[in-house]
């Protein structure tokens, strides 16, 4: 089947709960950024090489968060789609804090910032961090234009409680992969 | 990924080139209205979308013969007792009850999730069904006593046409003809192109219209 189905050259698109609205529309933009963020995992792991596969497999299952994230985005509050979709839930954030901590907990105390970078494996860790960033924010502009809204979204709390929690395990992710590297990290000096 | 085994128990030809096939439906195979099952043969997969109803113990899909395709003509070949590999059935086209008029739009065998809506017991909605000929009109009749308004859009239009909302021209002509201005829920099956230019014609003239599609080729 055709890959192209040439209904969104004109600039608009589909919901998943149906509705046709611009590409530009804050729910496409967010589930676009999710997207994003899904796709600098994606290279973030392509630089990860053998004996990392504890962290390969962290990575795809955030990359299945992500994408559960951006099925939930993708339609509007009240629509009978939301019934068969799974929000993300607390487990999925309690998974990425238990990793966080584990990381942390090797690392040495950060007394300065650090400038993003260092290895292409953190250097990737940090563009997936900032972008990580971009998408909560949307999702905080999402929130509130549905604020008020008869029907709340109860899903993205949760979300922006998951992204929150997600670009500090990028963070720390960074810096583990630029210790274990043997990289230093470069502090700011202002 | 689940498989199932399913043996052929009838086959019967709708048209010179469309036919409905049955397979007995094995222990434990779920699927919701509007879903499709794929067949797996030889190193290809084609999808087909059952016709329900979902609680039947057959399965039964209705099957353009493609000429010179690569699956099809096999599929109309079939005999009772062949047997084919299929994966659990799959799909997001569901038709979701609302307070908006229900309008579905088909082409060919894309009548198929329409066929199975009906026999789910969805009723009061619009159907255009696009063909080249009256007889192409599979599951006329049932849709018909379904539909609040069945309107065939016929390429071959006949002198004295069998149903009265029948429409000389493809099926966005019809709905520029027929469907007043409102908020509609559009469900489109189908040829790719009828489904671009069917959506084409929502965004710009039934704005906060919904649009649910399901392309086949
Ligand atoms: C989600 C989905 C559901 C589908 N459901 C059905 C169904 O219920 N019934 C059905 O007959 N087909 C259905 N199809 C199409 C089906 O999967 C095959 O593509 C079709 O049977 C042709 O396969 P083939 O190997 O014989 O032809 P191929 O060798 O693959 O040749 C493909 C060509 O056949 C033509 N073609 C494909 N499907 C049709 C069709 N339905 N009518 C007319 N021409 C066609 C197109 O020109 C296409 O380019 C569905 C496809 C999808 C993606």
């Amino acid at each position: 089947m055709k890959i192209y189905t040439q209904t969104g050259d004109k600039g608009k698109t589909g919901l998943l709960s149906g509705e046709r609205v611009f590409k530009s529309h804050v729910r496409i933009r967010a589930y676009g950024e999710a997207d994003e963020l899904n796709a600098a995992v994606g290279a973030l792991a392509a630089t990860l090489s053998g004996g990392q596969d504890q962290i390969k497999m962290q990575l795809v299952r955030v990359q299945s968060d992500l994408f559960q994230a951006g099925a939930w985005l993708s339609a509007t509050p009240g629509d009978e789609t939301l019934q068969r979709l799974t929000p993300l839930g607390q487990e999925q954030w309690r998974r990425l804090e238990g990793w966080i901590d584990h990381f942390n907990d090797q690392l040495p105390e950060l007394r300065t910032f650090i400038l993003p970078g260092g290895s292409p494996a953190a250097a990737w860790a940090h563009m997936a961090r900032t972008i990580c960033r971009r998408v909560e924010r949307v999702v905080v502009e999402l929130a509130h234009t549905q604020a008020g809204q008869p029907l709340p979204d109860n899903g993205l709390a949760d979300i922006l409680i998951y992204l929150n929690r997600l670009s500090d395990y990028f963070f720390v992710l960074a810096r583990h992969l630029n210790h274990s590297a043997g990289v230093s990290e470069a502090a700011w000096k202002g | 990924m689940t498989h199932y085994s399913v043996t052929v128990t009838s086959l019967s030809w709708l048209t010179r080139n469309t036919f409905e096939i049955r397979f007995n439906r094995p222990a434990g195979f779920e699927y919701r209205p509007g879903q499709k099952i794929t067949f797996e043969d030889g190193g290809i997969t084609r999808d087909y979308t059952l016709l329900g109803p979902e609680h039947r113990s057959e399965l039964a899909v209705c099957v353009r013969h493609v000429a010179g395709g690569r699956f099809s003509p096999k599929l109309a070949a079939a005999q009772p007792g062949d047997r084919y590999r299929i994966g659990a059935a799959h799909g997001y086209f569901f038709f979701k009850s609302t307070d908006r008029r229900a309008v579905f739009v088909a082409t060919g065998t894309g009548i198929a999730p329409f066929v199975a809506f009906a026999r789910q017991g969805v009723r009061n909605f619009d159907l255009l069904h696009g063909v080249h000929t009256e007889t192409q009109l599979y599951y006329a009749d049932e849709l018909a006593a379904a539909a609040r308004r069945y309107m065939p859009c016929l390429g071959d239009f006949p002198d004295s046409p069998r149903w009265p909302l029948s429409f000389d021209g493809r099926v966005d002509g019809c709905l520029a003809q027929h469907l007043a201005p409102g908020a509609y829920d559009f469900y489109l099956c189908g040829r790719n192109e009828m489904i671009r230019d069917v959506t084409a014609f929502v965004d710009q003239r039934f704005k906060g219209g919904r649009v649910f599609t399901e392309a086949f080729f």
